[in-house]
């Protein structure tokens, strides 16, 4: 029966490889997977392929070399790794569940098949993700410093991985036998704590002589510390507690094929008493397994909708009325404003005001004030900053939520720039109003550091409403970008299919993301050429900056309100000519 | 009324239909049939304007869908086999919704007519999420519906519907044809076609075998027999020369 299930993940794995493959007809895909593979053989193989000689070339940040720590660095990381798999037997709160789809489930569960022979089929899939995971974890040590045969890290990565994977399985197991003996979730917490209190009682008590905080010599040097790590994790019990962990971490840690060698056996004997042990220890798993598999399906469509972790959303009432007179873009800018939830309505913005301007003025008073006006004026420029990059890639109310009605969409007797506009207003607007509360919180609190100049109520008045003014037009040219992409590149952001994964679609994210920022400087530079044009002219008629400086955001945000009004005229036409159909499916 | 000529749908080199002309006109139901992969749904999507065709005009009440697709669209209501809504809107935030869209001017009354007629009026201030199929292909009914559309096209409407919600259905479509509408029906459902289509046309392969009233089509394709059903029609019209025999009636249950 394995044979079939094999089968089965072979099948579908060389299937979506042909499917891949297939889609690199389009250039747009192939012209994705050579800049995916590009980005990542220079950011990341590149380290990982090197070998010694060449990595010599390769100038990449490192932590130097760790050989002289590595009795701490094994005990670290086996204290760390016991830390992890302890979570293991306190977090979970339900019954043991195989991560299966929906699919998988129905049709393996209604199948003549054991329970241990689905414990195998898991076991088999979830290598791929260990196999993708030991792959990512490689290049990631590798790139920082890691010593030795790729190979061997790779293996070693490869036990621990596997090790971790059985072992929360075999937890989990242990865990929904404990619920059926009647432990709830509680009673077994406070057990495992009590047990672990106990432990850490005996192991200070046994090595209580040896314990100690350490001196300033050993605190003025990482060497130093290593050292005094090394010497209190290596005396007492704690070496021989740590000892299984320790087992399952070495291989990694070998730096030779000899001493990896000499690691292997424990490691591998280690890893096989875990698989006997889940083989040995299935229980009923079918129901929690299908309950997961359908959250999960949930959570990933809420996700693509830009519902991060909301499987079952709430009624919630209209942000205002809308009459069915009146410009059809309002009717977009309504719906997408009840998808985007309470916290963007208009008291909730009331209260959030009046909570950063108390704070504001507070932090103002003290005799901290330019201490504080200081953090609160760099905390200011960064949140903004980080909005106008990260606003449109965040708030996803628009073409990208509806995407899966987009046939609704297409059938309403509007012109397409309506749609389009109509879909950006939400996410423009809830961006705007973030960037607005910033601005007022940036007025009131911030300050230059002390000793760094002033900059008085009025200047910081001027740029804020300089800002204020620019702001929506800017993002209404930022979010033009990732709906262009949904109208191009549908198949990105199809709800409930597992097409948006391959170096070809990072690849073209990558290129959109460079697209973006391209689009956004280019835009940038008449807007940018307007208003000092305008600021020339009034600095020669001796206007003071603090009243050139927002005369000259009304002619920006003009020039960016044609840019943007340009940019939804095209898409309007892209969405006219819209057809998911047409997109090969992967 | 309906006006199809040449409509051509290509995706690269597969023909999903070719050359298709038809006509229906008001009060009149056209029943799309044809075995899977004919072209019914990419029929269906070019008619109402979801998806351009490659080639060919498609007029909606008069409207060219081509160069006035808002006119047409202002016309029409499409019932796909799914019903699509907004996660996030409830029941009466979709009507509210449309109406906005459609510019329909008195639209309170005719949804409360509508979430009578559907006997979703209790449902009113609920999510799609808490509604079940049935309910969901009430709602996107009355959704299609607010604006009295001239054309509508309906794409396997009896989809998960219990026998209830396909008697409302068959006799939502009835009236709406009494009232004047043009209806074009894209089932397998032959039976469904057979009790509320006027016309009928055969699709194969993209391409149109038959087409005209129930009587004509039947009488092209009966060679002289009588009381021919429309399921027999639909074999011998789309089937190779080998045709599967109709299943023996079954035995009266002791």
């Amino acid at each position: 029966m394995i044979s079939a299930l094999f089968y089965l993940q072979a099948c579908s794995g060389w299937n979506r490889i042909l499917a891949r493959v297939r889609r690199l007809k389009k250039p747009k895909y192939l012209v994705g997977l050579l800049f995916g593979g590009v980005y990542f053989y220079f950011f990341l193989f590149r380290y990982g392929a090197a070998g010694s000689h060449s990595r010599s070339r390769v100038t990449v940040p490192t932590f130097g070399d760790l050989s002289a720590y590595a009795g701490a660095i094994e005990l670290l990381a086996a204290l760390v790794l016991m830390m992890f798999l302890l979570s293991g037997w306190i977090l979970p709160h339900e019954r043991a569940a195989l991560a299966f789809s929906e699919s998988e489930a129905v049709f393996l569960f209604s199948a003549p098949i054991s329970r241990r022979t689905l414990v195998h089929f898991k076991l088999l899939k979830s290598q791929v993700g260990i196999l993708v995971t030991t792959l990512f974890m490689f290049v990631i040590s590798n790139r920082f410093g890691a010593r030795g045969s790729p190979w061997l890290n790779i293996a070693g990565w490869w036990i621990i991985l596997a090790t971790i994977n059985l072992h929360f399985l075999g937890a989990s197991f242990v865990l929904t036998r404990l619920l059926d003996a009647g432990w709830g979730n509680r009673r077994r917490r406070l057990a495992i704590f009590g047990v672990l209190a106990i432990a850490a009682g005996a192991i200070l008590y046994v090595a209580r002589d040896s314990l100690r905080l350490p001196s300033e010599a050993e605190v003025s040097s990482p060497r130093a510390f290593a050292n005094y790590l090394q010497a209190i994790l290596g005396a007492g019990p704690a070496p021989w507690l740590l000892y299984p962990f320790r087992l399952i971490i070495r291989p990694y840690l070998s730096r030779e094929a000899a001493t990896f060698l000499s690691a292997l056996g424990p490691a591998l004997l280690v890893l096989v008493l875990h698989y006997v042990w889940v083989i040995r220890s299935t229980v009923a798993f079918e129901e929690a397994t299908l309950a997961m598999a359908q959250k999960r399906a949930k959570l990933l469509t809420a996700a693509r909708h830009g519902q991060l972790g909301i499987i079952n959303p709430k009624a919630r009432r209209g942000p205002f009325n809308l009459n069915s007179t009146g410009p059809a873009p309002t009717a977009f800018l309504w719906k997408n404003l009840i998808a985007a939830g309470n916290l963007f309505r208009t008291r909730s913005v009331v209260i959030m005001l009046i909570v950063l301007v108390t704070v504001g003025f507070s932090t103002g008073m003290g005799s901290m004030r330019n201490g504080m006006g200081a953090v609160i004026g760099v905390l200011v420029a960064i949140s903004f900053l980080w909005s106008v990059m990260l606003g449109p890639l965040i708030l996803r109310y628009d073409f990208r939520s509806d995407l899966r009605s987009m046939d609704a969409l297409k059938l309403y007797p509007l012109a397409g720039w309506r749609v389009v506009l109509g879909e950006l207003l939400a996410p423009v607007l809830v961006l705007s109003v973030i960037q607005w509360l910033l601005l007022v919180f940036g007025v009131i609190g911030a300050r230059l550091p002390p000793g760094a100049g002033s900059f008085g109520f009025q200047e910081r008045l001027a740029v804020a409403c300089g800002l204020a003014l620019v702001a929506p037009m800017l993002n209404l040219v930022s979010f033009l970008i990732p709906n262009a992409t949904v109208l191009l590149f549908p198949t990105w952001f199809q709800p409930g299919q597992d097409q948006t994964q391959g170096i070809e679609v990072t690849g073209q994210r990558l290129i959109f993301g460079l697209g973006q920022f391209a689009v956004f400087l280019v835009a940038l530079v008449p807007a940018g050429i307007a208003a000092g044009i305008v600021v020339f002219i009034l600095g020669q008629l001796t206007m003071p900056w603090t009243i050139a400086v927002p005369v000259a955001a009304v002619p920006a945000a003009l020039v960016l309100g044609l840019e943007a009004a340009a940019g939804i005229a095209l898409l309007g036409r892209i969405f006219e000519k819209f057809d998911l159909s047409s997109e090969p499916p992967a | 009324m309906i006006e199809v000529e040449g409509l051509t749908k290509l995706y690269d080199a597969f023909v999903a239909v070719e050359d298709l002309s038809f006509t229906v006109r008001p009060g009149e139901v056209l029943g799309l049939v044809g075995p899977n992969g004919a072209g019914k749904t990419t029929t269906l999507r070019c008619l109402s304007g979801i998806i351009p065709p490659t080639r060919g005009q498609v007029r909606i009440a008069g409207h060219e869908m081509s160069s006035h697709p808002v006119e047409a669209k202002a016309a029409l209501a499409f019932f796909s086999d799914e019903p699509r809504l907004f996660d996030y809107l409830t029941v009466e935030q979709h009507l509210n919704f449309i109406a906005r869209v459609y510019r329909v001017p008195d639209w309170r009354n005719r949804a409360g007519s509508l979430l009578d007629e559907l006997e979703l009026t209790e449902k009113r201030a609920v999510l799609p999420g808490e509604l079940s199929r049935g309910m969901k292909q009430k709602l996107a009914i009355a959704c299609g519906l607010l604006h009295s559309p001239q054309v509508i096209f309906f794409d396997e409407p009896l989809t998960g519907l219990d026998p209830y919600g396909i008697r409302r259905m068959k006799t939502t479509i009835q009236r709406r044809a009494q009232e004047g509408a043009t209806i074009l029906i894209s089932s397998h459902l032959l039976h469904l076609l057979e009790e509320l289509c006027s016309h009928v046309l055969i699709l194969k392969n993209g391409h149109k075998i038959a087409d005209g009233t129930v009587d004509e089509v039947t009488r092209r394709f009966s060679a002289q027999q009588t009381d021919v059903s429309l399921e027999e029609i639909f074999f011998r019209a789309t089937s190779d020369p080998v045709v599967p025999p109709a299943p023996p009636p079954n035995p009266p249950i002791a």
